[in-house]
């Protein structure tokens, strides 16, 4: 199950994750994604305090904007991941092209 | 040995018959000559009665076979052997009394032979007569039997029976015993003239040709009782042989029983044709529920379902209208109507306001047909019928009338029912079509498995230096899983292990690509890292754009006793140092392939070098173990791979790998399912030296 919660703040679009992302639900995270690029969004802050699990599926959503973000300027980052969600962040090298901050307010200030 | 020919029950009882009837007729010639002579010829009164009731039975036997033979429902033809029959006897009977008058006071007239010999002819004629419709009756009655029916008519045979004996009792006088047993034998009669069933079974021309029948047979039967009393009065036949219970009994019989069925089937001719509309209703049906095979059209179901609807409600003209969006759009049912005044039509029902809220509702199964008034030159009253399939209204029918409100409640229902049976045919028939598609499908994922098993290597290179062993498992029929060897000369091997995101078909082609790639790139002696950097610009091109693949390569040089290692995203391998007796899992950078689809790769992948001993362990495996989950959400992890591995360091890598899968097992739950593809391989080093040395 995924739930997903958006908001606005500081001038950041917020995408809240709730639940899991697999197979089965990682096109609705795409989705929530394109609306928030197509609404013509710069900084985009994924806060995943209530994330439970990402499956691979879930990663590749990820992985497919880290191109499209670098040519339009558009920022993405990630806060408040619980460890077991960072873990398979790190496992796979994506905290090294996605910056991962301990909590919003340290995602503010980069 | 002399072979008895086979009875013939028909012949024989004919025979008989005859047989009786002209030992009856010389006994009582016999017994008149004697009396006309003065003579005692000493036959009595019994002798007679005996062969009557013999010549009864004989008839019975005989007609009963017969009839029983020849009958299969056929009602018209049935009633046409009694008729027939009758017309005979009547015949017979009528010439007889013609040549009397017409010979007036002749000596042939008077002449007391020939008297009794044309006598006993009429009396012979009207017993086949009667006893055989008594037979055709029985049929006619005994049609749809209940117990109760059969019971009734036993009981009026045995009365029957018992009448045909009653002239011994009685002696042939007309008393009061005599109408005691008559006014019985009436009651029992009117009750088995109940038993009418077959009338409604008739057509409408059958029934008119059933009227004329009986009408015939009871004229017959009328005549015949009228001639046999007349004899019966006449003193010069010394032994009354038609004044007898069983005879007068089977003519009331006869008689009241073609009056019953005159009279209902008269009755019966104005609502036959309801009966007749009901049963092709009932056959339309059961042609609807029936009609379509799985190599059918539907068109053939809404063929029949259009004719069915107009017969069930006299309709003058009608059309079925599919919905453009449907899969049916070639089907175009017309009844006679032109298109252009269908198309009139179909604009007049448009300004209907009750139409247009019906054709706009969000519930297509809650829609009910609806009747509709028309101004139009010819059709005044249309009725629209949704057809819904599967919740979705697929189109319409439109049955057309040219009187005002020309559609009761009656037809309105009987429509709807018939709409009902063609939709659920019709979603039977898609239901069935799909599992046929479904089941093409497995056999192809089948056939997909096979080919994929097929990728993974069937014998694991590796020298005597290392044992190993491998296992993998797809969550569907196919997965993106992958590991392989390669020797590349006699001191160096490699191992790989790789995982594309996802599961399911897509992973599986993925997953064949790596082969591909990992197959021609290991060839190029290149070390890891480079290996990583190379697999990352090939997969680049050929990956699905959220798509990506982790792996793990080893370099194992059993010379130097060292082991190269680069990890591309991949679930950190478990390395065990026996010397220590503990084990680690060996983490650091390593971006997966196809992430970074650029030369910045190159940056974001490491390789490292370590050295083995002896008893080392290097379990290889897939996130799917690390991420299987038991009933309660926890992770297997990587901690219980650990000590899993730290407690059978000792045992042999098939034993601990299948140590860990079991482990794995249990803990997921006896028949829990493992939501991802998950793969590992087991190397454990041994003591080459000491082998050797051995």
């Amino acid at each position: 199950m995924l739930r997903l919660e958006k908001t606005k703040e500081n001038q950041s679009d917020i995408l809240s994750l709730f639940g899991e992302v697999d197979a089965s639900n990682s096109v609705i995270l795409d989705e929530a994604i394109q609306e928030l690029v197509a609404s013509g969004t710069k900084s985009l802050v994924i806060d995943g305090k209530n994330l439970e699990y990402i499956s691979s599926a879930g990663l590749g959503v990820f992985m497919s904007y880290l191109e499209d973000f670098q040519d339009q300027e558009i920022s993405m980052k990630i806060c408040e991941l619980t460890p077991r969600v960072f873990e398979v962040f790190r496992i796979l090298g994506l905290d090294q092209l996605i910056p991962i901050y301990p909590d919003r307010a340290a995602a503010f200030a980069e | 040995m002399v072979k008895l020919p086979p009875i013939h029950i028909g012949k024989l009882s004919v025979l008989l018959a005859i047989l009786v009837w002209l030992g009856l007729l010389f006994v009582d010639l016999v017994r008149l000559f004697g009396i006309i002579n003065e003579m005692d010829s000493g036959i009595s009164d019994e002798i007679t009665w005996i062969l009557e009731i013999l010549f009864f039975f004989t008839l019975y036997g005989f007609y009963n076979y017969s009839v029983g033979k020849n009958i299969q429902g056929d009602f018209v033809n049935l009633l046409w052997r009694a008729a027939s029959t009758g017309i005979f006897a009547t015949g017979i009977a009528v010439i007889t009394e013609l040549f009397y008058i017409s010979m007036g006071d002749s000596k042939l007239a008077t002449e007391p032979f020939l008297k009794n010999f044309f006598y006993h002819v009429n009396f012979a004629l009207t017993a086949i007569f009667l006893i055989s419709s008594a037979l055709l009756w029985k049929h006619l009655i005994l049609y749809q039997k209940n117990k109760k029916v059969v019971q009734q008519w036993q009981t009026f045979e045995f009365a029957m029976l018992l009448a045909m004996f009653f002239v011994f009792f009685n002696k042939n006088n007309f008393d009061y015993s005599f109408l005691f047993a008559m006014v019985i034998l009436f009651a029992i009669t009117i009750v088995l003239s109940g038993n009418l069933k077959w009338i409604p079974y008739l057509t409408f021309k059958e029934k008119w040709k059933s009227l004329l029948f009986l009408f015939l047979i009871l004229v017959c039967t009328g005549y015949l009782f009228r001639r046999l009393l007349a004899y019966g009065e006449a003193e010069i036949y010394q032994v009354n042989l038609t004044d007898n219970l069983f005879l007068m009994a089977l003519f009331m019989f006869i008689f009241t029983y073609a009056l019953f069925s005159f009279l209902v089937t008269l009755f019966n001719l104005p609502t036959s044709s309801v009966f007749e509309q009901k049963l092709t209703e009932a056959i339309n049906f059961q042609r609807l529920s029936q009609s379509i095979q799985p190599d059918d059209d539907e068109e053939q179901v809404l063929d029949i379902l259009l004719d069915s609807c107009m017969s069930a409600s006299y309709s003058d003209g009608a059309w079925i209208e599919i919905n453009p969006e449907g899969q049916n759009e070639g089907i175009n049912q017309l009844r006679f109507l032109d298109e252009a005044t269908k198309g009139e039509l179909s604009e007049l029902i448009k300004t209907q306001k009750s139409a247009i809220g019906w054709a706009s509702t969000d519930q297509p199964e809650m829609l009910q047909p609806l009747l509709v008034r028309l101004e139009h030159p010819r059709y005044e009253s249309t009725l629209l019928i949704p057809l819904v399939i599967n919740k979705v209204a697929i189109g319409r029918m439109v049955l057309c009338k040219e009187v005002r409100d020309g559609f009761n409640k009656e037809m309105v229902n009987i429509i709807s029912t018939f709409v009902r049976q063609a939709c659920i045919a019709v979603e039977n028939h898609r239901l069935l079509n799909q599992a046929i598609q479904n089941e093409r499908y497995q056999e192809e994922l089948k056939i997909a498995q096979r080919v994929q098993k097929a990728l993974l290597p069937a014998k694991l290179d590796h020298p005597d230096q290392f044992d190993i062993c491998a296992f993998s498992n797809a969550a569907d029929e196919v997965g993106g899983d992958y590991y392989d060897t390669y020797k590349l000369d006699e001191n160096r091997y490699v191992l790989i292990i790789g995982d594309v995101s996802g599961k399911g078909t897509s992973a599986a082609f993925h997953m064949a690509q790596m082969k591909g790639v990992f197959q021609s790139l290991i060839q190029l002696n290149l070390s890891p890292a480079q290996f990583m950097i190379k697999a990352n610009s090939a997969l680049s091109k050929c990956l699905e754009r959220n798509h990506f693949i982790t792996a793990s390569i080893f370099l194992i040089n059993i010379a130097e006793q060292k082991i190269c290692h680069s990890r591309a995203g991949h679930v950190p391998t478990l390395f065990y140092k026996a010397k220590e007796a503990k084990s680690d899992y060996l983490f650091f950078d390593g971006l997966g392939l196809g992430i970074l689809r650029n030369k910045q790769y190159e940056n974001h992948v490491q390789e490292e070098t370590f050295t083995y001993e002896s008893g080392d362990i290097l379990v290889l495996i897939t996130d799917g173990i690390v991420e299987a989950k038991n009933q309660k959400g926890q992770q297997f992890g990587f901690e219980r791979i650990r000590s899993l591995v730290e407690i059978h360091h000792t045992k042999s890598p098939k034993e601990i790998q299948n140590q860990l899968i079991d482990s794995l097992h249990v803990f997921v739950g006896g028949d829990g399912m493992i939501e991802d593809d998950y793969s590992m391989m087991v190397v454990k080093f041994q003591n080459s030296l000491a082998q050797t040395n051995q």
